[in-house]
């Protein structure tokens, strides 16, 4: 139903759209869209542990999305490449606004119908 | 300006009611409002404005009913209509975006057809914005290749240690 264009496995696919399918994660991607961030950081917004946060920072890497590197006693995370990352929480944002949408599209056309019994259907109008 | 991109994005739906209604669900504002948006915002109807034919446009506001400060321009310029079969355009989204989020464009192209039992078939695709797609497709192929790489590598390295990690607080 869904595709993503470029050329890749679904399991890779699924591996990025797995990692953003969280809100945590999505917040933690969005974070690092403004600028690279340590753990500590990343946690602020959120009302849970860092080793929790931590977790997932691993599905992130794991994905792809994210690298992580050791500067001094903090060690860093950062968009990775920041081109993918970015797209990818795009696509998955509007993959999200379209299906929740169609459900609400579903129900109110549901109702048009039953409430306009059978005039349209047959005299299709404007057709050539 | 626009280069020739492939569609990042193709959604295909059925609905079970009759094309010229899904049309109309999509082109009449008081039908849209109804249905489309990210969930907890709202559409106010005297902010929206629609003139659908080939160089009109279709304006509204997504309103973030838990943050009415949080509002969304949507400006569709309509290139390509067809009565009933065809919306095409460049969706100019702008406004104030959750943090992190530029205002972007993104070309929207939904195709009307018919199906069997007098249901409707919608097919969607929209390109990514352009400063997203820049890297262009030479970009993401790099970014996939890094991609497997990393998976390759994190597959050998979770089958033989068990990584234990301690952050600084």
């Amino acid at each position: 139903m869904l595709s993503v264009v470029p050329e890749r496995s679904s399991e890779d696919l699924d591996l990025l759209f797995g990692a953003l399918a969280d809100a945590t994660r999505r917040g933690i991607v969005e974070r690092l869209a403004v600028g690279e961030a340590t753990v500590t950081e990343l946690a602020a917004p959120f009302s849970i542990s860092l080793p929790a946060i931590s977790r997932h920072l691993k599905v992130l890497e794991r994905a792809a999305l994210i690298t992580r590197s050791q500067k001094g006693r903090w060690r860093h995370a950062r968009l990775s490449p920041t081109s993918l990352a970015a797209a990818a929480t795009w696509l998955s944002r509007y993959e999200q606004l379209w299906t929740e949408s169609f459900g609400r599209l579903d129900d109110h056309l549901a109702r048009l119908t039953s409430e306009q019994p059978t005039p349209q259907t047959q005299t299709e109008k404007g057709r050539p | 300006m626009t280069t020739t991109t492939t569609e990042q994005l193709a959604i295909t739906r059925i609905f079970d009611a009759p094309r010229a209604l899904v049309y109309q669900a999509f082109t009449d504002p008081d039908h849209l409002a109804e249905w489309w948006g990210p969930i907890g915002h709202s559409l106010p109807r005297d902010e929206m404005e629609f003139d659908v034919r080939p160089g009109g446009f279709q304006r509204w506001t997504e309103v973030n009913v838990a943050q009415p400060e949080l509002r969304v321009h949507i400006h569709v310029d309509l290139t390509d209509v067809a009565d009933g079969e065809l919306l095409e355009g460049v969706m100019h989204v702008s406004g104030r975006l959750q943090e992190g989020i530029e205002p972007f464009e993104t070309r929207l192209r939904i195709e009307f057809h018919d199906e069997a039992d007098g249901r409707t078939r919608l097919e969607i695709r929209q390109w990514l914005p352009e400063h997203l797609a820049h890297p262009s497709e030479e970009g993401w192929r790099q970014a996939f290749t890094k991609l497997d790489a990393t998976l390759t590598n994190a597959r050998a390295v979770a089958a033989d240690h068990r990584e234990v990690e301690a952050w600084p607080s």
